[in-house]
């Protein structure tokens, strides 16, 4: 990406289990304005493949996933806003 | 040590390494439909069902193997069945979930492990005994002197002619009704070597491969003296008695199973640059811990937890591992929409 987006809000769900890191990142999505982007800090390999899959059907915009380290990854999320 | 045990841990290594490749969790299959209206992983598994059964049918009717179906006792496998789905939302992964889990360096799934086997061990030998025998004995049914229950014989017909209906049917209907809602498939430029060993596989290629490993734990455990493929709880049970002091036990086919599914899944998750030392905060260790006593529990009292009753069970058409496994994703369905569809509306 040449521009950086500005992060509205942050979910860190490293190390939290199954199927927490869906639900929290899904859970803070539904709770923001059109436009807004959240960041999520993911660690657990099963989510980072499911999450765009859920993204999609909530009409979520999966800005961009990027690998730190390891299974860390970074996710850019853009809210729907269903409110 | 015996080379045909050895058998369980070459097995259990390629099972382990499949299910981190595959991200096969039965807890995932069966919630994710209600809590994220994803169908991938039960796609897998019904893909894994499907190609065992053949398997299984196949060798059976060539003599390779002898169907050995688990025992119907209703009440013992629907009370225990409903009790391990609960426990494993709870505890955030199926048997074989929290065992390949241990591979990728998540402690949350050690603490599962520890749990199951401990919850396991005291309803097969301990303090819970009396509830699983009362439950099992009184409400068994046989078919006939020493012949458990099946789909075949409860409707009069050969195995192999029920056998082949459901995997006709079941293609078929997924040929009028499934095809459809499928995603494209990306077209990827990426390697062989880069989508077995980087990605994580398609959902189809994940049900064949664990497929192909139920008929040769199958054959493997066969030849070690015990008629059963695979299976999980047992194995760690038997592991945890050949830990006691005063009880006789020694590792068995499916003991070295379970350890071989760790191996394989740390192999898979290094070469995949996914293995990292994971520890969730104390409450969820709380309550995954909770969660994984009643899986062991259940597990025992229902003679079978998710592997052996779906992935083992439901192709060999016993009624009682179909029942057992119904009531597995009817627990695992009540618990998941309580903590985590309920408080979202």
């Amino acid at each position: 990406m040449t521009e950086e987006v500005v992060v509205t809000k942050t979910v860190d769900v490293r190390g939290e289990i199954c199927p927490y890191p869906d639900m929290k990142t899904m859970v803070a999505l539904k709770k923001m304005k059109k436009g807004e982007v959240l960041e999520v800090l993911m660690d657990y390999p099963l989510s980072i493949e499911r999450i765009p899959r859920s993204l999609k059907k909530k009409k979520h915009n999966l800005l961009s996933v990027v690998q730190v380290e390891g299974p860390d990854h970074r996710l850019l999320i853009e809210a729907f806003g269903l409110k | 040590m015996n080379s045909l045990l050895l058998g369980g841990l070459a097995v259990g290594i390629i099972f382990g390494f499949a299910l981190q490749r595959g991200r096969f969790c039965m807890n995932s299959a069966f919630r994710d439909i209600i809590t994220l209206e994803d169908f991938t992983l039960l796609k897998s598994v019904g893909a894994a069902i499907l190609v065992t059964m053949l398997g299984f049918t196949i060798m059976s009717q060539t003599g390779a193997i002898t169907l050995n179906p688990k025992p119907l006792f209703w009440g013992a496998n629907m009370v225990g069945g409903f009790i391990f789905g609960i426990g494993m939302v709870l505890a955030g992964g199926c048997a074989s979930g929290i065992t390949y889990r241990v591979g990728e360096g998540m402690v949350g799934s050690l603490v599962a492990v520890i749990g199951l086997a401990t919850a396991g061990t005291l309803t097969a030998m301990g303090f819970l005994k009396p509830i699983k025998d009362f439950l099992q004995s009184s409400t068994k049914i046989v078919a006939g002197e020493g012949i458990n229950m099946t789909l075949a014989n409860w409707l009069g017909l050969s195995h192999a002619t029920v056998a082949y209906s459901i995997i006709v049917l079941a293609v078929i209907l997924w040929w009028i009704f499934g095809r459809k809602n499928e995603d494209e498939v990306e077209q990827s430029d990426k390697s062989w070597a880069e989508r077995i060993f980087k990605q994580g596989w398609n959902w189809w290629a994940t049900g064949i491969v664990i497929g192909i490993v139920e008929m040769i734990a199958y054959l493997s455990s066969a030849a070690a003296g015990r008629n059963y493929p695979l299976g999980i709880t047992a194995g760690w049970i038997t592991i945890v008695k050949v830990g006691l002091p005063g009880v006789e036990a020694s590792m068995n086919w499916v003991a070295w199973l379970v350890l071989g599914i760790i191996v394989g899944a740390a192999i898979a998750s290094l070469i995949a640059n996914e293995f990292k030392i994971r520890v969730p905060k104390g409450g969820v260790l709380l309550q995954i811990f909770i969660g994984s006593l009643l899986m062991g529990f259940g597990a025992v009292t229902s003679a079978g937890c998710n592997v052996t009753h779906i992935l083992s069970g439901i192709p060999m058409l016993s009624l009682g591992s179909l029942l057992g496994g119904l009531f597995i994703v009817l627990g695992a369905w009540v618990t998941a929409w309580w903590m985590f569809v309920r408080p979202m509306q």
